[in-house]
């Protein structure tokens, strides 16, 4: 739809001027905030340009403690992080494509019981059965590690079935012409089915992470030794000290730092990322 | 290279439908063989069992006299060209010639040379390093020609390959196949429900009905000799004629008033056909029998005219060369030679 009308121009401008200011400005303030002392908070007015304490709360924050309570610094949480966001995200894909390659393309005794237990998952994710699980990984002695974060939450429906649907559109032939050109269920599984999928592993890694990445009840509950926390529950941890005064400038900081992993995935996936929401290259 | 034999082959889906009750072919090495037949009639139940796609469910398939039920498609050694052409649509001209010998261990050099001497034959050459979806339906059509070829199979299977292609193109590749095959000197398995791809291509017809072979033979010999009802109809274009009508001594009847001369010793109930293109426009003095014309079809070449005669209800079609149009409701005066025409029982539809 190609329209010249100022007017509506001008007043769809203005809505996406306003939308991006919502967004925007509490990003602002907070990166703000973070280079001013941290009483400049409790005068209750909030400072709309950069302080002079920038560079030494930074430095503060990033290597030596993020402070409030959390002793370790940023970057070993935002290592924690990494660790656990990627292992879920790629834990979570290799496991749900496997299970759909196995549940679209082979014909097994159970199959559509098997297909309907993934399904019923759904209806369980960590915060319904977040005491059994707790208790499972602590007998296997996994509190405190980087596989008690990432192992219970790897487990997923959703992707399972998204790969499903993305291989049932590919056409029966393509299977069939493999087949009679020899090539055995890895070697489909591998040349063809992987490269076919590419777009949507992409998409669903970007999503995957970002949920990865944000998980905060399950890290609170598991680690209790500072080498394991992960940046975003320690913000929590942060905000939530009994006394004394809160570290606004520190927090900040690590907001801002917690913010930048996500944002990277996205921007560097994006291509991708569009291509396997709205690609039908079978 | 190499002979295929199916000895009672037959289907039955596991919903228990059977689709083939039991078939006897025997493809002699280097033959054209095209499968025909109305669709839903197992053409494609057929050529799959011979891949190895689809289970045979009794009977015994051989290839150069080796067993081949149990085999897996890929140890059968034959190539298949689907309808949609099934490219991989991730991999390039050059890859999707080039995985079948990959996945049985061929050296580079060999994939290089064999590759391009297929696509040299095909006229790929200045296509190898584009994708399918870069390419046109006709050119995707030698793709898929080209990654059969390749491998030099036992083999060649092909399901419908032309029929997405348009009426200019089809004629094309349609010659071009024949030759490739004569060239290659592959056996061959062929369906189509293309009437003239059909009588074009093959070395022997195979027309099926319901999953049985109707009959079996040369496409001149099915043109002339139909041996049922089944292929008379479906063989040619437009289709036979067939009235049922009864033969006594004072001839055919063909109504009560019109009796054609005829020296047969059958006599009764049969099913009379004649081809459109054997009924020729005459005057009235020579004329077997009249038909009131109902449609003209004039194409140029030639010219279908539909009619009825009086007190019949069935549509006759006459072919008449040329253009010839004749008004509508004039009366067509016809001769219908009797060394044209079929008899068939009208009980068995067997031919007399
Ligand atoms: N998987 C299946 N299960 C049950 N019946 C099937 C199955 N596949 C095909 N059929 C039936 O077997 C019969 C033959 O099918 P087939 O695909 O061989 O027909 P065809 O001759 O190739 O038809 P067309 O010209 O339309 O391609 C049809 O009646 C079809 O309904
Ligand atoms: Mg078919």
């Amino acid at each position: 739809m190609i329209e010249r009308r100022p007017w509506l121009t001008l007043f769809s401008h203005c809505i996406l001027i306003l939308g991006i200011i919502a967004v925007a400005l509490p990003i602002w303030v907070a990166l703000v905030a973070s280079t001013h002392p941290a009483e400049a908070f409790k005068q209750g007015v909030i400072p709309l340009w950069f302080g002079d304490q920038g560079w030494i709360t930074w430095k503060k924050v990033l290597f030596s403690a993020a402070g409030n309570g959390v002793d370790v610094p940023v970057w070993l949480m935002m290592i924690n992080s990494l660790v656990m966001a990627l292992a879920i995200a790629l834990g979570k894909i290799a496991i749900s494509i496997l299970s759909a390659y196995a549940i679209v393309f082979f014909r097994f005794p159970l199959r559509m019981l098997c297909f309907w237990i993934i399904f019923m998952t759904l209806m369980l994710p960590v915060e319904v059965r977040i005491v059994p699980t707790y208790k499972v990984v602590a007998d296997l002695s996994l509190l405190n590690s980087y596989t008690g974060l990432a192992l219970p939450l790897i487990a997923s429906a959703t992707a399972t079935f998204l790969f499903r649907q993305c291989f049932l559109t590919i056409p029966g032939e393509l299977v069939e012409a493999a087949r009679i050109d020899g090539a055995g269920p890895w070697r489909f599984f591998k040349d063809i089915l992987l490269p076919l999928s590419r777009t949507n592993i992409a998409a669903l890694f970007v999503i995957l992470f970002i949920y990865g990445w944000n998980q905060y009840l399950w890290p609170l509950l598991i680690t209790t030794d500072d080498h394991y926390y992960t940046l975003v529950m320690s913000i929590k941890r942060m905000v939530s000290v009994a006394e004394g005064d809160i570290a606004w400038n520190s927090i900040m900081a690590t907001t801002i730092l917690a913010m930048l992993p996500p944002v990277l995935v996205v921007v560097g996936m994006q291509k991708l990322f569009v291509k396997g929401l709205v690609d039908t290259e079978k | 290279m190499a002979e295929v034999i199916l000895n009672q082959v037959g289907k039955t889906y596991p919903n228990g439908y059977q689709a083939i009750p039991a078939i006897d072919l025997h493809i002699a090495d280097g033959e054209f063989i095209v499968l025909v037949g109305p669709s839903g009639c197992g053409k494609s139940t057929l050529l799959r069992m011979v891949a190895g796609l689809e289970s045979i469910s009794s009977g015994e398939l051989l290839i150069n006299n080796q067993r081949m039920n149990e085999k897996e498609p890929a140890e059968r050694d034959i190539a298949m060209v689907f309808q949609n052409y099934a490219l991989y649509p991730h991999m390039t001209v050059f890859d999707n010639m080039a995985y079948g010998l990959r996945n049985r261990g061929a050296s580079k050099d060999e994939i290089q040379r064999k590759v391009s001497d297929s696509a040299r034959l095909l006229g790929l050459t200045d296509l190898l390093e584009r994708k399918p979806k870069q390419l046109s339906g006709g050119q995707r059509q030698r793709v898929a020609m080209g990654r059969a070829m390749v491998r030099h199979p036992q083999a060649f299977l092909f399901d419908e390959p032309l029929s997405n292609l348009d009426a200019k193109l089809r004629v094309q590749m349609r010659v071009e196949i024949r030759q490739l095959q004569r060239q290659l000197g592959t056996t061959t398995l062929y369906v189509t429900h293309d009437q003239v791809e059909a009588m074009t291509l093959a070395d022997r017809l195979v027309v099926l009905n319901k999953g049985h072979a109707e009959q079996i033979g040369s496409p001149l010999e099915l043109y002339e000799r139909p041996a049922t009802t089944f292929v008379a109809e479906f063989i040619g274009s437009p289709s036979m004629n067939l009235l049922p009508v009864s033969i006594t001594d004072q001839g055919l009847q063909l109504t009560e008033q019109v009796s054609l001369q005829a020296d047969t010793k059958e006599r009764g109930a049969v099913i009379w056909g004649i081809r459109p293109e054997h009924l020729q426009p005459c005057s009235e003095s020579e004329a077997d029998f009249a038909l009131q014309v109902k449609a003209v079809e004039a194409l140029g070449a030639e010219s279908l005219i539909y009619g009825h005669t009086a007190g019949r209800s069935e549509l006759l079609v006459v072919r008449a060369p040329g253009p010839f149009t004749p008004a509508i409701d004039q009366m067509l005066y016809l001769r219908a030679p009797q060394q044209q025409w079929h008899l068939f029982d009208i009980n068995t539809q067997q031919r007399i």
